[in-house]
């Protein structure tokens, strides 16, 4: 039993990764609109598109 | 089959427009040239994504012109940059206000579009505020390319002056969902740790075992109390200060007693620890405050958006007749500024040249426009219609007419019926009532059993105080609150609900409000038989969309005569002119070419110079305007009309409504008067209307209720905005407003029977500190899901 003195303060680390990825999110403004974050799995980001405009411009 | 639509904009396609683009390998019918262009660009940007996932149609695109071209051009000018840019090193931060943004789908064809200029470095739209987040690399981009090229997909953009207080919210409301994350996260790990112990309880466990699972809580618990549940202390330190006890007082005494004795406990390794009852407890707390925040948020976020009232820039003209555009701000008495059709007026001043028709609605609320020749005044945030005006600025800054209002708006803040703050007092004797109790207490267990003395009084504090009573309003508030904005109606002010259960009088504005403050043909005279009604109607539609007047907009849903008149003029203060096979054409006023025609319609249709149609028009009333006059009237309210209009079009009005008085021709003070009156008189009033004239009254008004289409001011200035503009919502918002009244009464009822079921069990101590948090968890499950009620009304 003793190896939960090594198990939970991994699973405490884990804790923090997650509280730090939670707080990126909040600074990245992931929260202020959910609507848009919720749709924009659906578009596709075709990279090439994307260069082709920039040598456009 | 059904009417051919725009693939664009989703609008009827005319008749004899005949354009298309190819979408996937299929062409696609477009309504207008404008459409056209956008879609094309769509295309060929490789964002033909839009119009597979949006779930809004695009509004109808209108191109820019080479006026507003200019206007867009002089944002790069740096004196004017200051009054909306901000600097992050050597890149530039714009707040756009982005209009049409209709869905997702918008928000990322914006951002991809913006994001393939070189030197933009990060864009972020914000669909619910309708604002962009540009910041970028400004010797790569120019504002105005990144401002041109949105127009190019169909958006109108102008930069944002964002308000100290909004930008503080913001940052509110990010601290807010950090510290709950916090919480939340924290709490599922300690809650863990405490199931283990109490199985440990039942069961045995070893004692380093039981003794590790305590350092381990008290270091997960550390940071909710440090960090989430800060606020709460710094709330009751901020009150106290100010010699007032609030709720913040037992809630941070019950936190931070038992996270310190808690913590004493884990270091001595003696008697119990209660640290996920904490945990839980400051979750529960932030979580209720948080929904309460967000539905402000959002309400304050809504109105504050949209077109600023005072345009950015102003055309000054010198002694060469040279325009230069400059910021409206460094405008100085004596310049003189031209003004040009369709723009919004900077400063105060005297016409020294040209004519024109003003919109002055935003300051009047009657959207009849007013016409000004030499020597007459204009003022600033009015709209200029259809001709070119040269004004010397007489006023400027703080002595312009739409300040002043704004101040009479703010002076008259401060005399405010208060209702609201009943609650707060009753809450302040409660909380001391509570921590006499809580101290009488402790002392007589210090005499009786010194050992237990501090956790009785934690589970007395924790068992009575805050949560279901707490929550018994808040939560009711925050369900009515959420039903009213599903159906169109924003609440501003906490304190709504409550006085729209008290209400004995309302008072309407009229046009904009009990009418839609636009014309329709009302009637039609056909004075030549030798034309069709529909023919006529036709003409004078193709005719009167060259037109910005507001008669024009009358024709606005009518198909246009197909050949289209050519040459078409705009003669300023008289009407419309143009060619139609072979005939010359004219619409507008009745006395353009003989001073004898004695008609009174608004409009008359000439054919070679001779009356052929005479168009009766007349302001609509507003649906449902009825409707809502017969369910007050039911409910004893006694409804008045204060309209600016002097015209005897609203007594009219008011008879067709069956409103109880009637008072016409007044000015915003007058206005504020009678409502002072009424005041007087021991009601409690509320005040519907929608023009920048309604703001001092709004302010001085119980309940103060805005139209969405009004003026931004009016919006910023009440205390509920009706979104969808619709009357009805006002008979809703006081049906709920009496249910939550009710529900708010059995709430209150349900968790004081429990804290006084539970208080004497508690003060004997025989209640521990878990069982008060489970009772205080039950009570406020009850509390809670009797409010969702609220939610299905």
């Amino acid at each position: 039993m003793s190896i939960i003195y090594v198990l939970i303060p991994i699973a405490i680390l884990f804790v923090l990764i997650a509280i730090g990825i939670f707080f990126w999110a909040v600074r990245s403004e992931q929260f202020s609109d959910l609507e848009k974050q919720g749709h924009s799995i659906l578009f596709e980001d075709d990279k090439e598109e994307h260069d082709k405009s920039n040598e456009r411009d | 089959m059904s009417m051919p639509s725009c693939f664009h904009c989703l609008e009827p396609i005319p008749k004899g427009f005949n354009e298309s683009v190819v979408v996937n390998n299929k062409p696609e019918p477009m309504c207008c040239i404008g459409c056209k262009a956008v879609a094309e660009t769509i295309i060929a940007q490789g964002m033909s994504d839009y119009y597979k996932f949006r779930t809004e149609s695009a509004g109808k695109v209108q191109q820019l012109v080479p006026e507003q071209l200019a206007l867009i051009q002089s944002y790069d000018n740096e004196s004017i940059q200051q009054e909306f840019i901000s600097h992050q090193g050597n890149d530039k931060e714009v707040l756009l206000s982005v209009e049409g943004i209709s869905c997702a789908a918008c928000a990322w064809l914006i951002e991809k579009q913006l994001l393939a200029h070189s030197g933009v470095k990060r864009v972020d739209v914000n669909t619910s505020t309708h604002r962009a987040m540009i910041v970028w690399d400004d010797t790569q981009a120019k504002l105005s390319t990144l401002i041109t090229s949105l127009a190019e997909i169909g958006y109108k953009s102008y930069p944002f002056q964002a308000d100290n207080e909004a930008a503080q919210k913001h940052v509110q409301a990010k601290s807010f969902v950090r510290r709950l994350g916090v919480a939340g996260l924290m709490t599922m790990q300690v809650m863990m740790f405490a199931f283990a112990m109490y199985f440990g309880m039942f069961s045995g466990m070893e004692d380093n075992f039981e003794q590790y699972f305590r350092w381990i809580s008290l270091t997960l618990a550390t940071p909710v109390i440090f960090y989430s549940a800060l606020p709460f202390l710094s709330n009751a330190i901020t009150g106290l200060k100010a010699k007032q006890l609030n709720m913040d007082v037992p809630v941070s005494l019950a936190i931070f007693g038992a996270y310190f004795a808690s913590g004493y406990a884990t270091f001595t390794g003696t008697g119990e620890v209660y640290f996920e009852s904490i945990c839980m407890f400051t979750f529960l707390l932030l979580l209720g405050k948080y929904l309460e925040f967000r539905a402000r948020l959002k309400a304050s976020e809504f109105t504050a958006n949209l077109q600023q009232l005072l345009p950015l820039t102003a055309r000054v003209v010198d002694g060469d007749n040279e325009e230069q555009l400059v910021s409206a701000k460094l405008l100085k008495l004596g310049d003189m500024v031209r003004v040009k059709a369709g723009e919004t007026i900077a400063a105060d001043g005297q016409v020294i040249g040209g004519r024109s028709s003003v919109d002055e609605s935003m300051m009047t609320g009657e959207h009849h426009p007013v016409n000004k020749t030499l020597g007459d005044q204009v003022h600033a945030g009015t709209v200029n219609h259809d001709g070119v005006l040269t004004l010397k600025v007489n006023k400027v800054g703080q002595n312009t007419l739409v300040n002043q209002i704004i101040r009479l708006q703010h002076s008259a803040l401060s005399q405010r019926p208060k209702i609201a703050q009943i609650t707060d007092k009753v809450a302040q004797w409660f909380v001391a009532c509570l921590l006499v109790f809580a101290s009488i207490t402790a002392l007589s267990w210090y005499q009786i059993d010194p050992e237990h003395a501090f956790w009785i009084t934690i589970a007395v504090l924790v068992a009575t105080c805050p949560c279901a009573l707490s929550l018994a309003i808040p939560t009711a508030l925050t369900c009515a609150v959420a039903n009213l904005t599903k159906r169109g109606v924003l609440i501003k002010q906490a304190h709504v609900l409550e006085t729209a259960t008290k209400l004995t009088k309302v008072g309407f504005d009229k046009t904009g409000t009990l009418t839609y403050g636009r014309f329709a043909i009302a009637k039609m005279d056909i004075l030549d038989a030798a034309y069709s009604e529909q023919e006529l109607k036709s003409l004078a539609a193709s005719l009167e969309r060259y037109s910005e007047h507001p008669i024009a907009k009358a024709f606005s849903d009518i198909t246009p005569i197909h050949p289209q008149p050519e040459q078409v003029e705009v003669h300023t203060g008289f009407g419309v002119a143009g060619i139609w096979q072979a005939h010359k054409v004219h619409i507008g006023k009745a006395n353009w070419f003989t001073q004898e025609l004695a008609l009174n319609a608004q409009a008359v249709l000439f054919i070679d110079q001779k009356p052929v149609a005479a168009f009766y028009l007349q302001d609509q009333v507003r649906d449902h305007a009825e409707a809502l006059q017969a369910e007050l009237k039911e409910q004893n309210i006694s409804r008045v009309m204060l309209t600016g209009d002097p015209s005897t079009a609203g007594k009219q009005l008011a008879e067709q409504l069956e409103l109880d008085a009637y008072h016409g021709a007044l000015l915003p003070e007058d206005k504020l008067a009678i409502m002072q009156k009424w005041h007087g008189e021991g009601q409690v009033c509320a005040m519907i209307g929608d023009g920048v004239n309604d703001s001092p009254v709004f302010n001085a008004a119980h309940l103060s209720i805005a139209m969405d289409s009004g003026a931004d001011i009016s919006k910023n200035t009440a205390d509920v905005v009706l979104l969808n503009s619709d009357l009805r919502s006002v008979a809703q918002l006081i049906r709920v407003a009496k249910q939550t009244r009710r529900i708010i009464r059995q709430n209150l009822t349900l968790s004081l029977c429990y804290n006084g079921a539970i208080l004497p069990l508690a003060a004997l101590g025989w209640v521990a500190p878990w069982m008060a948090v489970i009772g205080m968890s039950a009570s406020s499950i009850i509390v809670i899901t009797n409010s969702l009620r609220l939610l299905r009304l």
